[in-house]
């Protein structure tokens, strides 16, 4: 019983990494209606940054700040030097397009960093150096840190607890903001109809990059709370990707709350999965959200939470 | 130029032309050095996959990230079959079989998602292809990997290794660019690019989305099998590292610069994607993504119809600089044409 706990809450956070990631897509896919592929490799780069300034002395919490400043100006200049010119157009051609930038930032990310693994300091582990955090890591957020405290008999790590709570945090200021501020309001308007809030003053192409740029910053937090975990490299999202596509997939593009409790779901069954079956393992974990897609779609033709649209000729 | 295409409109023209191409290919890899026949050996083998990828992507519209999963998986069925000693001929079939079953899978459950789901679920085939095939140790051979050679060359032909896999690889590749070429012509060919343009339009005719999305994606799965196979026969060697996400991504580029939507086009697609890492790596093996992004970014943005209507485009910019000399703006036959053909990958 006590493993099952601590694997859940394990699960937890690793879903709400998976969730972070997802909702920087579904925050590009509700402003310009595309998929963004490269939202992990613009991540990985953003994490890089981080990794870059603690080497030079910069205190932890200071260079993920200047991470996800790089990440938001990252977001909106891909925006408006790149994909300006395919919105509006066909969103296959768009989405090759954000195929090309995952292919381009992750090789830039190898050819600056190279591709080795690099340990990434935790910023709930208080206290321990990049070096000291690599021992008390294990594979994918399964680790037994000093850190932790004991419920019901079950030990649960700090960080698991505070990964899940600061990605909640960040959702609910993300719903405080798209609600209550003029600026969410413009961004919602724009995502439903461009041309109207153009005519209504809105500065359109202005919050396209706001919209980007927010969603890169998000996924630059995933990258720093994932790091950790899983080391410093240009794939390291590369998985994340898989399973935040999965919950977009199972929870429905258009409901962030479906993606969110998809994400979570996906983390804690992987992690369930992985201990209690004993052919999946560790290392085909990642199998779990795509045999779970698998079975979704073909039992339940119109997905989850999916409706039948109509479409005009 | 008029007179050049008059002449193709001949139909003893024509068949000159491809008997002369024949013979090329006949005699090539007689007189060229054993690297090149190499090269033109696995050119064959991506550009099967190209074509593959070009049918569910170019014709149908479909974005499929996973295509190499299909490659991969040919090629470690057909290394199977050859460390069994079964027929090679039944290997051969196998090969296609089993990557089209398993692409028929994916798509009856992927392809009753609207829009870019399909590309959400074929961009998880090679991540999870690759753990998958490591730990699948008694067939695959783990990380590994399998040698399977079939194609050393029998002795009453006295050819050499490299040209005897050169005959066998360029001759199946023949065989199914005519096939493919055949079928995205024919019925069903229409049939996809209908769906592709108009899903609607495409049911009130009575064509089935779902069912023609199904069909694409299985013929493409079944084309990188045997894509797979050919890989085996070219490389005698396989990997988890055969289907990794890069190679799939590659893929994409290699079709995307070809030129989506044209048979000619997966040919030089395959020719790219062969060529270029070459290129990339005599340079720097750790720029090679970064080109590949440059370059698919450049294409994109330059030349959306891919390397096959560079000479219409050029065309198009010679009219437009003679009509702007002589001060006019008369739209011209041609011009319309290349249009239509650049707008092919938009739509």
């Amino acid at each position: 019983m006590g493993t099952f706990i601590q694997l859940v809450v394990d699960g937890l956070a690793l879903g709400s990494i998976y969730a972070a990631l997802a909702l920087a897509i579904v925050l590009v896919h509700r402003a310009t209606g595309l998929i963004n592929f490269s939202q992990g490799a613009m991540a990985v780069l953003s994490t890089y940054i981080a990794y870059t300034a603690t080497k030079m002395g910069i205190p932890l919490v200071l260079a993920i700040i200047i991470a996800i400043i790089f990440s938001f100006l990252l977001g909106a200049v891909i925006e408006r030097v790149i994909m300006r010119r395919f919105e509006g157009g066909n969103a296959d051609t768009a989405v090759v397009v954000t195929i090309a930038l995952l292919t381009l930032i992750t090789g830039l990310s190898g050819w600056i960093w190279s591709y080795n693994f690099y340990p990434f300091p935790s910023l709930f582990a208080f206290g321990t150096t990049a070096e000291t955090a690599v021992d008390s890591v294990t594979f994918l957020g399964i680790e037994f840190s000093l850190k932790t405290i004991t419920i019901l008999g079950a030990v649960i790590s700090v960080k698991s607890i505070m990964t899940t709570l600061t990605i909640v945090l960040i959702m609910i200021l993300l719903q405080v903001m798209f609600m209550k501020t003029k600026l969410g309001l413009s961004l919602r308007a724009v995502s439903i109809n461009p041309q109207s809030s153009a005519f209504s003053g809105i500065p359109v192409g202005r919050m396209l990059m706001v919209g980007w740029g927010l969603a890169a910053a998000l996924g630059a937090i995933a990258g720093v709370l994932v790091a950790p975990s899983l080391q410093l490299s240009p794939g390291m999202m590369d998985g994340a990707l898989v399973y935040a596509l999965a919950a977009i997939i199972l929870g429905g593009v258009d409901s962030p709350l479906g993606v969110v409790i998809a994400a979570w779901a996906i983390g804690v069954l992987e992690n369930l999965a992985a201990v209690y079956v004993s052919f999946i393992g560790y290392d085909l974990k990642i199998a779990v959200p795509f045999i779970l897609i698998l079975v979704v779609l073909i039992l339940r033709p119109q997905g989850i939470s999916g409706t039948k649209t109509v479409e005009r000729v | 130029m008029g007179s050049l295409s008059s002449l193709l409109e001949k139909r003893w023209v024509v068949v000159t032309l491809w008997v002369a191409l024949a013979i090329v290919l006949i005699v090539a890899p007689l007189v060229l050095p054993e690297q090149t026949n190499q090269t033109i050996t696995q050119i064959g083998v991506f550009a099967v996959a190209v074509l593959g990828l070009n049918i569910v992507m170019g014709y149908n519209g479909q974005i499929n990230l996973g295509q190499i999963f299909f490659v991969g998986l040919g090629a470690y069925v057909a290394a199977w079959g050859v460390t069994q000693e079964w027929n090679i001929v039944l290997v051969f079939i196998l090969s296609f079989l089993v990557p089209g079953i398993a692409g028929l899978i994916v798509s009856l459950a992927a392809s009753r998602l609207k829009g870019l789901a399909i590309a959400m679920v074929t961009i998880m085939l090679p991540l999870v292809g690759v753990p998958m095939s490591k730990r699948l140790e008694e067939f695959t051979g783990g990380s590994q990997g399998i040698y399977a050679g079939f194609t050393t060359p029998p002795e009453w032909s006295g050819l050499a290794r490299d040209q005897w896999q050169y005959y066998v690889v360029v001759s199946i590749t023949v065989v199914v660019f005519i096939l493919g070429a055949n079928f995205v012509r024919g019925k069903f060919g229409r049939a996809i690019e209908i769906v592709r343009d108009n899903e609607s339009v495409a049911s009130s005719m009575g064509i089935s989305p779902y069912r023609y999305k199904v069909l694409a994606f299985t013929v493409a799965s079944m084309f990188g099998g045997v894509s797979g196979f050919l890989y085996l026969a070219a490389i005698s060697y396989t990997s988890p590292e055969t289907m990794s996400f890069v190679h799939s991504i590659g893929l994409i580029v290699a079709m995307v610069v070809g030129g989506a939507a044209s048979i000619v086009g997966s040919l030089l697609g395959g020719a790219y994607y062969v060529l270029i890492p070459q290129i990339t790596n005599a340079i720097n093996p750790n720029l090679t993504s970064v080109f590949q992004g440059i370059i698919l970014l450049l294409v994109l943005f330059l030349l959306p119809g891919g390397l096959v209507t560079l000479p219409a485009t050029i065309r198009r910019l010679f009219r437009k600089m003679k009509t702007r000399e002589r001060g006019g703006t008369s739209p011209s036959k041609d011009s319309t044409e290349s249009v239509t053909k650049d707008s092919q990958l938009k739509k």
